[in-house]
Formats: structure tokens, C-alpha cells, sequence
């Protein structure tokens, strides 16, 4: 039986800052680059260069128009989404045969590809829609977390993050161990006030999201007026500008 | 106890039976040509996507499964509730109930997006999966009715022990339909589904599809070979088809009635009853409508012969229009990814997932049914499963 681990040694996971993401998709394409040219078989694109292309992406940047539900100001967030590698993963429980697994050592959910038989069923269980079938292949796929490059000793050491955070250049991405305290994602969720991504879900995402900051707020408050920053001409000086504005 | 008299006799091969053997082996052919396209392109070529992962095919696969339970309802009503008006179908029932479960099942196998690794799903189990449990439940479902059938044939045995068998082939039928219901109560990712009464529904939705089922194959196959299927027995059977399709009425209204109860239910709620476009339109005009309160008031305002046939069709109808909107719908109704806020723009984000089937699809579904029926029909030709004369004052001789 796949059981989720009670504990893992380590949280690895991503904190994205919605805030600074400008939605450019270089994590998206770097993600893809680097998990095509090293995966087990190179994620699938359907008619790349038609009208109407298609594929498989471990990580996906979305945006939206959100207006909040008691009016104000609408605002876009651009917003990355991959697998969060939840601690109480559905992924791992629902699938048939066990090909869904998260490690202890670390806390990342991988698939087995040999076990995977693309029934699917993980893809319902994901409150997040973070899983997808390669149409190739025709077993699922998810992001990784980069697990062949955050080990890999073979590269050099600041290469040795995921490739959408390495490559992310707005800074929105970081990498670390989220179940200790002392380490800079924790700290940095701590202080930004890092949210979960639909908590009610009880899935316990381990990545976090930094929440933006409201854009503006003219509508709640008009601008005041200017206020006069020179002092008006008095005497002959005053006069001629009267008689000059009249002409 | 008195012994049976009914005789049963192999399907003659009559130019009808050859005729529709034909038409089934036509689908069959369609099917294996579009699995071999869809083999071939990928999933890509289907309607179905990363949104919509569960398409037209599983629509067919667990209309199939269901109402598989479900006709194996008439042998169980003769060994496990002793009504002997039954009995002579019983083994009918009981090899229907394999060919349409085998028939359910070939789809979901050939849609699977490695087809090849059945072999995984037979021999790697992860059993807080309810999908590995359900795995277990159908083999063991063949393996279960196919010894009841076995002992049903064999006349010199004592009839207890085919009560037994029955008894067990019952029970098991109602953890199947459990278990496939559970697929969708236990998916609490999605508001359309998550709730206990998923399984309990589909029990009684197996009740009711799998009868009508039985209804049109049987008549279908007395009719192939001219024999005699009394008034007064299908009457019968049209009534307790009308009280099953009044249940699946009264649970889908207990279903939705608790899941408007739930706040958080009630974004799909909304989007099922009133704007969900094809799914609210399947739901009020197909399901509720034409599969439940039509054939209910022609079995009882108007007791006949055609109409029991007519109900028993709507009831298929509207029973593959209740699958799909619980399939389909439960998928096309977005999840809430910002709450409190009001998503105004979002690709496939945020918004009402599309699907289109696609025409492989739909051949690959009708392939599974004329599996079922080519099954059904091969093995009522081999064996003595059919008896030979269903007329009223037969039926009534023997009760």
C-alpha cells in the first residue's frame, strides 16, 4: 500500500511571490527545457507551431482579472501554479497501482513511470490542477521539483535550484526547506505573511504563495486638489500678469 | 420444493440473429479502428483534457458498470427474494450482468493513456485507492456471478446451494456499485462530488438502468427468435422499473438538496440546476424528465406493453444523461482557486471548462456497448441461458 509519509525529513518546496511575478513565462519555458531535455521522455507538444498548439507543462503561469467580492479596485495576478507537493497529498492516495509517491527524505511527490498507467484518477483528486497526462507518453506528469538538478553535484552549486526558480528574473521564486524554521523560505513566508493555496482543501500545499499587495485605491480615495506651490505677484508684477492674461 | 419445468434452449441462428450480430460486429470494428487512432495520436485527438480528464468513453464505461449491478437485479429477486416469476430469467440476468460489466470495462481499459499496463493495475495494488479496491470488486464480480451462473445450470444440484450463491452474488453486486459510486463521493477536490450519497445513489441507479436494460436485451433477443414474452410478466417488471426510477428521483433531489445546504456546494449547485448551459438542460429535460417522470407515469397510468418498452428506453436515456452530467458536469464547473474574489478573466482558469466529444470517442463508448451485446448475445447462443417460453400462462403454471 502507498502511504503518505507521517513525516518527512525535510519540506522542500517553492515560495512564489505573486507581487513581483510580471507573468513573463521564463519559468515556464525554462521548466519545460530542462525537463524535456532530461526527463524520462521529453514532455509531448501537439501541433507546436499550428493554430491551435498544445502540451504537456509541468508549471503553467495563469492570469487574472480579480476583483475583490465587496467591490474596489480589479488588479491582475499573474499566477504560476505547479504541483505544491502537498503533505497530505490526494495524488498519492488515489492512485491504483502506487506509481504516486511522496519521499520522506525530502517531501517531494514524484511518479513512478513504469507504474503509471494514465487511468487519470490523480488528475480528479487535485484540487489544483497540477497534474497532466502526457499525451505522448500516456502517463501523468508533474513537476519534480527539479529532483535530478537539485542533487546533481555534476553542476555547479547555484545551479542546483529548480530551473523555473534559477532562471525567474523578476526574483519571485525561491527555493527551500520549508519545514525548517530558520531557513530564508520560511522566514520569508513568515514575514510576508505566506498563504496556502485553497486551505479548505486540507491538502496542506507545502509550497506558498506571497500574497499581492493592493495596487491602488483611487476609487476609495479621490486625489486632493493641487495645492498652489508659488505665491501670486503682487504690485506692478501682479498687475502686468493681469493685463497680460487679459490680452 | 417443486422441480423446475422451464426449458431453456440455445438462440437459434435465425437471419435476424445474423443480421444483428452484423450490425454489432460493425460497431466493434468502428470501435477497434478509433482506439487504434486515439492509440496512435494520443489523447490529444479526444475532447478530453488536463480539465475534462474523464470524457464521453467513461460515460458509456460507467453507464456500462452500473447498470451491470443492475441486471443481475431479476436473478437476484429469484434466488435471494424467492419470487419464482423470476427464476426462468435468472440466468439471462446473471450472464447480462458479465457482458455488460466486461463491455464498461473494455472502455475504461482502452481509454487508459497506457492501455499496455493493465497488467500493473491487476498485480500492483495500492488499497487506499478506492479505483484498486474497484479493480478487485469487477474481477471478482465475473469470477462471483460466473459460479452462480455455472450452479443455476447444473439442475441435479440442491437449490440451497444456488440461494447461497445468489445470496453472495447480491452482496457483492452492492459493494460493486458502492465502490463505483464511492469513485466520485470520496473525490473531495471537487464540489460536484464529495458526498456520501454518491454510493447509495448509484445502488439505486444500477437498480433502475440495469432492469432496463434487461428489459430491451431480453425482449430483443424473444423477439430475434420468436418466442413468447407474457403481457402480465413485463407489466410487472415495468412497475418495479417505475418504483426504481422514482428512487433515483427521490436520491438525486436528497443529493442536491444536501449539497445546497453545504455554502460551499453551492457555486456547482447553481451551475448544475440553472446555468450550466447542456448540463442543467440534461439534467431537467433528459434525466429528470424524459428518463424519470415519463416513464413512471406510463408504467402506472398506463400499464401496457409498450409501455413498459417505451419507459424502459427513456430510462436508458435518461440514465446515460444522469452519468453525464455527473461526469462531465462534475468536471466542467471550475475550481475556486481565489475565493471572495471574482475571477474576470482567466485561460481555462476560473471558468466554465469546455468539452466537445470527439467522434472517436463516441464510437470507442458504442464499441463498449456493442461488446456487451455481442457478448450477451454469443453466449445466449452456446448456452442454456434463455427459456424457451415466457408467456403469461407459463409463467403462471410454474409460480
Amino acid at each position: 500500500m502507498t502511504k503518505l509519509p507521517t513525516h518527512t525529513e525535510k519540506k522542500l518546496g517553492l515560495v512564489i511571490d505573486l507581487d513581483t511575478c510580471v507573468g513573463c513565462h521564463a519559468c515556464v519555458t525554462s521548466c519545460k527545457g530542462w525537463n524535456t531535455q532530461n526527463y524520462g521522455a521529453p514532455l509531448s507538444d501537439i501541433d507546436a507551431y499550428g493554430a491551435d498548439p498544445e502540451g504537456t507543462f509541468l508549471n503553467r503561469v495563469f492570469n487574472y482579472e480579480v476583483a475583490p467580492a465587496d467591490g474596489g479596485s480589479s488588479q491582475t495576478v499573474h499566477f504560476p501554479k505547479s504541483c505544491l507537493h502537498c503533505e497530505d497529498a490526494p495524488c498519492v492516495t488515489v492512485c491504483p497501482t502506487g506509481a504516486s509517491y511522496k519521499r520522506v527524505s525530502d517531501g517531494i511527490v514524484l511518479v513512478n513511470e513504469d507504474r503509471c498507467m494514465g487511468c487519470g484518477l490523480c488528475a480528479w483528486a487535485c484540487p489544483y490542477g497540477a497534474r497532466e497526462l502526457d499525451y505522448d507518453a500516456g502517463i501523468m506528469k508533474k513537476c519534480t521539483l527539479c529532483v535530478d538538478r537539485i542533487y546533481n553535484e555534476n553542476i555547479p552549486e547555484e545551479d542546483r535550484v529548480p530551473a523555473c526558480v534559477r532562471t525567474c528574473p523578476a526574483g519571485a521564486r525561491h527555493f527551500g526547506d520549508l519545514g525548517d524554521p530558520e531557513s530564508d523560505v520560511s522566514q520569508l513566508v513568515a514575514e510576508r505573511g505566506g498563504m496556502d493555496l485553497m486551505p479548505e482543501q486540507g491538502t496542506k500545499p507545502v509550497n506558498k504563495y506571497l500574497p499581492p499587495r493592493p495596487k491602488d485605491t483611487l476609487d476609495k480615495q479621490p486625489p486632493k486638489a493641487l495645492e498652489t506651490v508659488a505665491d501670486e505677484a503682487k504690485g506692478f508684477l501682479g498687475w502686468l500678469d493681469k493685463a497680460l492674461e487679459k490680452l | 420444493m417443486a422441480m423446475e419445468q422451464t426449458i431453456y434452449r440455445e438462440l437459434k441462428a435465425t437471419p435476424g440473429v445474423w443480421q444483428m450480430a452484423a450490425l454489432l460486429l460493425a460497431f466493434l470494428a468502428a470501435a477497434a479502428g478509433a482506439w487504434f487512432y486515439m492509440e496512435h495520436h494520443g489523447h490529444a485527438v479526444t475532447g478530453m483534457d488536463n480539465q475534462i480528464v474523464w470524457g464521453l468513453p467513461h460515460v458509456f464505461a460507467i453507464f456500462l458498470i452500473v447498470a451491470a449491478s443492475g441486471a443481475l437485479n431479476v436473478a437476484s429477486i429469484a434466488s435471494v427474494f424467492g419470487q419464482t416469476a423470476y427464476k426462468p430469467m435468472a440466468r439471462f440476468s446473471s450472464l447480462l450482468a458479465i457482458t455488460l460489466l466486461v463491455g464498461g470495462l473494455a472502455i475504461v481499459v482502452l481509454d487508459l493513456g497506457r492501455a499496455d499496463r493493465l497488467i500493473v493495475a491487476m498485480t500492483t495494488y495500492n488499497f487506499s485507492s478506492i479505483f484498486a479496491w474497484n479493480v478487485l470488486l469487477y474481477n471478482g464480480f465475473i469470477a462471483v456471478v460466473a459460479v452462480y451462473l455455472v450452479m443455476q445450470m447444473m439442475r441435479r444440484l440442491d437449490y440451497k446451494w444456488v440461494r447461497l450463491a445468489g445470496l453472495v452474488a447480491f452482496l457483492w453486486r452492492l459493494a460493486l456499485t458502492t465502490g463505483t459510486g464511492s469513485i466520485f463521493g470520496w473525490l473531495v477536490a471537487r464540489p460536484g462530488y464529495d458526498a456520501a450519497i454518491m454510493a447509495p445513489l448509484f445502488i439505486v441507479m444500477s437498480f433502475s438502468f440495469g432492469l432496463a436494460m434487461f428489459i430491451l436485451v431480453t425482449l430483443a433477443l424473444f423477439k430475434l427468435n420468436n418466442r413468447p414474452f407474457g403481457d402480465q410478466l413485463l407489466v410487472r417488471m415495468g412497475r418495479l422499473l417505475g418504483i426504481f426510477a422514482a428512487a433515483v428521483l427521490y436520491f438525486t433531489v436528497v443529493q442536491h438538496l444536501t449539497n445546497l445546504y453545504a455554502a460551499e456546494h453551492g457555486g456547482v449547485e447553481r451551475f448544475i440546476l440553472l446555468e450550466g448551459g447542456i448540463y442543467t438542460l440534461l439534467f431537467w429535460g433528459v434525466q429528470v424528465i424524459v428518463g424519470g417522470l415519463i416513464p413512471i407515469a406510463l408504467v402506472f397510468l398506463n400499464p401496457s406493453r409498450s409501455s413498459t418498452i417505451l419507459a424502459a428506453i427513456l430510462v436508458v436515456i435518461g440514465g446515460f444523461a444522469q452519468v453525464y452530467v455527473i461526469v462531465i458536469g462534475g468536471q466542467a464547473y471550475p475550481l475556486e482557486i481565489f475565493p471572495g474574489y471574482e475571477v474576470l478573466e482567466g485561460w481555462h482558469e476560473g471558468v466554465v471548462n469546455p468539452y466537445t466529444p470527439s467522434i472517436w470517442e463516441l464510437m470507442l463508448g458504442l464499441g463498449g456497448v456493442a461488446l456487451a451485446l455481442f457478448a450477451a448475445g454469443v453466449g445466449a447462443k452456446v448456452l442454456r441461458v434463455l427459456p424457451t417460453n415466457l408467456s403469461d400462462s407459463n409463467v403462471a403454471a410454474k409460480g
